[in-house]
């Protein structure tokens, strides 16, 4: 298997008002070919800035991107220049955006809004596109594709925007799909619907799938790899049954504490986390969550955390991994004792 | 849509009996009598005038015929100054003239406006933002007949320096109809302008951009069908408004550059204290401006898809 | 993510528990109010700052200048008109002079001949000064009359000699039209029996001094003598064409479009306060009863109306101040009565103010403690864009004749005066559009300051 995408070190920050948000601090991630790889975090961790960067999508100013490489087979897509960057969205990477409602041109038919990639990436005619975006509305299970084709997203619940989204996504078929939170806006029901759509597709297309979510019950159903993001760093990278069954990161046991239902089946106790994240207008110099770890202790708020690999390809940033240091019963420390 | 539109349709012509009856009873709260301008006249002659313009009768009787003719007959009666011209003929001759300037001083300032206004928020904090900025200002603060007058001077000045002979007053060529009717619509258009720079600045910044990004768009592919599309939607609304501020910015541009318009002969008539006229011409104009505003809104609910399901 | 390689001694690492209050020590960054943080945003605000001073300059010239400069708004001199402004305060000193003496004319009789050489010795009789500048000059043999010609500048040829002052039968001329202070030429030339204009000429540049004549000083109250000098006003910014003083004036129309600008958005919108408040407040029936009303007046056209009130106030001189400012409240509250309305509809359903209804909170307790508290800003924004737009309202409809009219000025009033002699003197026209122009733009901007500065919501998107 190889990587489709690899992103070292990338650090995004915004110049505001009231300062600069270091909203990205030095992200690592990797995505395999036909993967899944979910990114999991709180609101405000920097996923959607992580990815919007890597898009080329961020608001700049107030945006930056101050340092990183984003390899995608073979071009750094932070160093592109954004005419070179233009032919790769949306037919080699698509994305999918958090928010369904609007994030569709009010005043544009569907029709016209899935046509248009085609016909700048493919070269096809307005025809053509039309026909083709029929095809793709129909893929995506939508009722009466045929008239919805003429209708403006205004006359669109959310579920079915979503599905005109993903229609437009796949439109030419990228071998990298970001889906920023899909269902968050959805209702359950309708989330599962879209979930197996967006699995049925990938099987279909051999998408790889960068699926962003705060919700590690869509996790635990979607993804292959799991990358936990926490104040933006990634805290806890590996496999989803690392991540579920040998969580090495407090954060992730936390995560998984404030979730219905737990995978443990031990515990049918909600506990939410503690306080609140760290203010990225100066994040802290030491562990970004130790101020609200349960198990932190003194170095943890004086030296940042180094990356310890708890079994194999399985990393965490936390002090705990170190081999030395006290375990708890909670926590997965490795074979190391 | 349709029961919609009816609605609209009832309100705009309540309005219009409002106004009329406003104007009948403001222009009938004039103390002394509107005769008393005539010199000299004997008690016979006065008769016969007040019945000609059937002002010996009780008020709410004169109210009563004033309705019915304007409304039914479609008569505004005859001008006191000029006794033998029909208000209507007045309106008929001048207006059409106003009409003329209105529609270029319109077309200036929204095509004005909404090239400018985008230039402005695509250089958003950039100098082409800061000088339209300052320009807008400018022109939302300096009143037209400044600028009016100083263009005239300017004219007037180049024609004695270079012995030009530009046009500066009437309205005997295109040409000469030209800077009135940028004048005129100066300060519409900055007004417009601006609100089509933050217009468009919130489209610029809607996630539905970021997806037409996201789709490979290049810039100048999104601008045109998207962003300026529904960037210039919020203009349009206020075409209504903007018509009745260029409406009355002309009784000064026509004064000035001496443009037989309705706005010149309505402060003609108001200086003589020509009553029906004055009566005349404000039920033409607000009716003509509550139906503009109407026709705008109506125009606006097919150009934006959105509309159609409200109401 | 890369595992680390260096991995440091457990010896160097401080794994001891930490206690729970430390590990929970929260920075909080300082928290404003939200008046002291629109407050300091305002006054970071530099063109609001600049535009604040200078209305606090504008408002200071026209009500405490005329305490400083007490020249009568409405006196007229019309030997002192149609100055240009000196842009000095400096009252001129003149020489007082016998009064020209216009009797007496040598009597002339034409030499035969033909008219081939140019007048001879121009010269001034007596003092050539503002009151008078009196030439005399011998005429060559053939000269039957003579065209006098005034420039400010050298003559360069026969065709630049200026203006044609008179055609003279005589050898003297005297000039006393609108004379300035400055190098006058005067070229002279000789017209045959046929009429015909000799090509030649002959120019006398002449310095002109301050003067005033004797009856003329007499008059305005110096009690002098012939050879005394007077000091005379100073017109900073000029004067009119009756000779008032342009500073004084402005000052006096400025007091009153300030008045009208000031006073009538004042009223206005705390009528609208009060409407809106109730129609919002009270709801249902009510509300829309008032709301359809303010609809009708909204839709009336608003300056063919403010013409129409003052043609039913009978189109009177006296009180066109007050006509003004009753019709502009009349038809502009509505505008603010929807604003308000607007603002307590969306407040009485936020939950705070709920919860003091609940809480059993008089009517006027909760609209003083919670709602206008929360309208102030709107209100404040709107005050600061009726004020400009009131200026403009009142200076266009001076200038139309419709306005404020004599003895009443404003500066709508002094364009409409000025726009006359706008081809020839400028600056009649131009003194009060720029101190209309200066203070409507100082308005805006200080309304877009303000709201800049109100509007938390503006803030993060520009
Ligand atoms: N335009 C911007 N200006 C300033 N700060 C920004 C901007 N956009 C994002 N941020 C900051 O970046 C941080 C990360 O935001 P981001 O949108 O990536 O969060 P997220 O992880 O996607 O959260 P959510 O789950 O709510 O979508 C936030 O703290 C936010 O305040
Ligand atoms: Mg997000």
């Amino acid at each position: 298997m190889s990587k489709i995408l690899e992103i070292n070190n990338l650090h995004v920050e915004f110049d505001t008002y009231g300062g600069t948000v270091h909203a990205v601090r030095g992200l690592d991630l990797a995505v395999q070919k036909g993967e899944t790889l979910a990114v999991v975090g709180e609101s405000g961790c920097g996923k959607s800035v992580s990815f919007q960067a890597l898009m080329g999508l961020l608001p700049m100013p107030p945006g930056r991107i101050s340092s990183g490489s984003a390899n995608f087979q073979g071009n750094d897509l932070l160093k592109l220049k954004e005419s070179e960057m233009r032919p790769l969205r949306g037919s080699q990477i698509a994305m999918i955006f958090q928010d369904p409602m609007s994030s569709l041109n009010p005043t544009k038919k569907i029709g016209d809004q899935i046509a248009e990639s085609l016909i700048i990436h493919k070269g096809m005619s307005k025809r053509d596109a039309l026909k083709e975006s029929l095809k793709l509305l129909e893929l995506t299970r939508i009722g009466e594709a045929p008239k919805r084709l003429n209708q403006y997203p205004f006359e669109f619940s959310g579920g079915m925007l979503q599905r005109v989204m993903i229609a437009m996504a796949i439109a030419c078929k990228p071998q990298l799909l970001i889906a920023d939170e899909p269902t968050t806006a959805l209702d359950v029901t309708i989330q599962d619907q879209i979930l197996a759509l967006l699995k049925d597709l990938q099987k279909e297309y051999e998408m790889s799938l960068i699926l962003i979510t705060h919700d590690l019950g869509v996790v635990a159903r979607m993804a292959d790899q799991v990358a936990v993001m926490y104040a933006g760093q990634i805290v806890e990278n590996g496999s989803v049954d690392d991540i579920f069954y040998r969580s090495a990161h407090p954060y992730t046991l936390g995560l998984k504490q404030a979730l219905p239902n737990s995978q443990e089946g031990k515990s049918a106790q909600l506990i939410p986390i503690d306080g609140s994240p760290p203010d990225l207008f100066s994040p802290p110099k030491a562990c970004a969550y130790a101020a609200r770890c349960p198990m932190a202790r003194k170095v943890c708020l004086e030296k940042a955390p180094l990356i310890f690999e708890a079994s194999s390809k399985h990393l965490s940033r936390c002090w705990l991994q170190h081999p030395q240091a006290p375990s708890h019963p909670e926590l997965f420390c490795g074979e190391r004792k | 849509m349709k029961k919609y539109l009816l609605k609209r349709l009832w309100h705009g012509i309540i309005t219009i009996l409002f106004i009329s009856t406003a104007t009948f009873f403001a222009m009938h709260m004039v103390p002394g009598d509107p005769l008393s301008s005539e010199k000299a006249i004997t008690p016979e002659t006065r008769k016969a005038l007040e019945a000609e313009y059937g002002i010996d009768k009780p008020l709410f009787i004169q109210y009563g015929i004033f309705l019915k003719k304007t409304f039914i007959h479609g008569d505004l009666g005859f001008s006191y100054t000029n006794r033998n011209t029909k208000v209507n003929e007045i309106i008929a001759n001048h207006f059409p003239v106003s009409a003329k300037l209105g529609l270029l001083a319109i077309f200036f300032a929204t095509s004005g406006a909404i090239m400018w206004g985008a230039i402005a928020a695509k250089y958003r904090n950039k100098l082409p933002d800061y000088t339209s900025m300052v320009l807008v200002i400018l022109f939302i603060s300096v009143p037209s007949f400044v600028f009016a007058s100083g263009a005239q001077l300017l004219i007037v000045k180049l024609n004695a320096a270079t012995g030009w002979n530009l046009p500066y007053r009437g309205t005997d060529s295109f040409v000469s109809q030209i800077v009135p009717a940028m004048i005129l619509g100066l300060g519409t258009m900055a007004f417009l302008t601006r609100i089509m720079r933050s217009s468009l600045l919130e489209v610029i910044h809607s996630d539905y951009i970021r997806t037409a990004r996201a789709k490979g768009l290049s810039p100048k592919q999104i601008f045109f069908s998207h962003e300026l599309r529904n960037a210039v939607l919020p203009v349009i609304t206020i075409i209504g408004p903007a018509i009745a501020a260029i409406t009355t910015g002309s009784f000064v541009i026509e004064t000035i550059f001496t443009i037989p318009g309705l706005g010149k002969f309505f402060v003609q008539a108001v200086q003589q204290n020509d009553y029906t006229v004055i009566m005349g011409t404000t039920v033409f104009y607000g009716s003509f401006l509550v139906l503009t505003v109407l026709a705008v809104d109506i125009v606006y609910g097919f150009i934006d898809p959105r509309i159609q399901v409200e109401k | 993510m890369k595992k680390a390689t260096e991995i440091p001694d457990i010896a160097e690492l401080d794994f001891s528990p930490v206690p729970k209050s430390e590990a929970h020590e929260e920075k909080m960054r300082p928290s404003q109010s939200y008046w002291q943080d629109a407050m300091r945003r305002f006054v970071k605000n530099k063109r609001a700052m600049l535009a604040a001073l200078s209305l606090v300059i504008m408002l200071g010239i026209c009500l405490l200048g005329p305490l400083v400069w007490r020249v009568d708004p409405n006196l007229q001199q019309l030997n002192e008109a149609l100055q240009s402004p000196s842009w000095s305060f400096e009252g001129r000193t003149a020489k007082v002079i016998a009064d020209p003496d216009n009797s007496r004319m040598q009597t002339f009789v034409p030499q035969a001949g033909i008219l081939n050489s140019t007048v001879e010795n121009i010269v001034t009789v007596g003092l050539a000064s503002t009151v008078q500048i009196h030439l005399s000059w011998q005429a060559p043999p053939g000269a039957h009359a003579f065209q006098i010609y005034r420039n400010e500048l050298p003559p360069l040829d026969r065709s630049t000699l200026g203006v044609p002052l008179a055609l003279v039968r005589g050898l003297e001329y005297r000039d006393a039209l609108k004379l300035e202070l400055i190098d006058y030429y005067y070229s002279i030339v000789a017209i045959d029996q046929d009429g015909k204009e000799s090509d030649s000429y002959k120019t006398l540049q002449v310095n002109v001094e301050q003067a005033f004549s004797l009856s003329d000083a007499k008059r305005l109250g110096f009690d002098v003598e012939v050879g005394d000098s007077v000091v005379l006003n100073a017109h900073p910014l000029g004067t009119d064409s009756l000779g008032r003083d342009l500073l004084a004036r402005i000052m006096k129309g400025g007091q009153v479009s300030l008045y009208i600008g000031i006073i009538a958005p004042l009223i206005y919108i705390f009528l609208g306060i009060i409407i809106g408040g109730i129609s919002g407040y009270l709801g249902g029936k009510a509300d829309s009863l008032i709301m359809r009303f303010t609809d009708f007046v909204i839709a009336l056209p608003f300056l063919l109306f403010m013409i129409l009130f003052k043609v039913a106030a009978g189109n009177s001189s006296e009180n066109s101040i007050n006509i003004i400012l009753f019709s502009l409240i009349l038809l502009s509250w509505p505008g603010s009565a929807r604003l308000i309305r607007g603002q307590v509809l969306q407040l009485r359903e936020e939950p705070y103010i709920q919860a003091a209804r609940l809480l059993g909170g008089s009517p006027l307790y909760i609209i003083f403690r919670h709602l206008l508290p929360n309208t102030l800003g709107v209100i404040l924004v709107s005050l600061s864009f009726a004020i400009p737009s009131c200026i403009f309202t009142e200076a266009f409809l001076s200038f139309i004749g419709m306005g404020v009219v004599l003895p009443d000025t404003s500066w709508g009033a002094m364009c409409n005066e000025g726009v006359k002699l706008m081809i020839t003197y400028p600056y009649l026209l131009i003194v009060p559009s720029v101190f209309i122009s200066i203070t409507v733009l100082a308005f805006n901007i200080l309304g877009d300051g303000l709201r800049d500065a109100l509007d938390a919501k503006m803030r993060s998107r520009e």
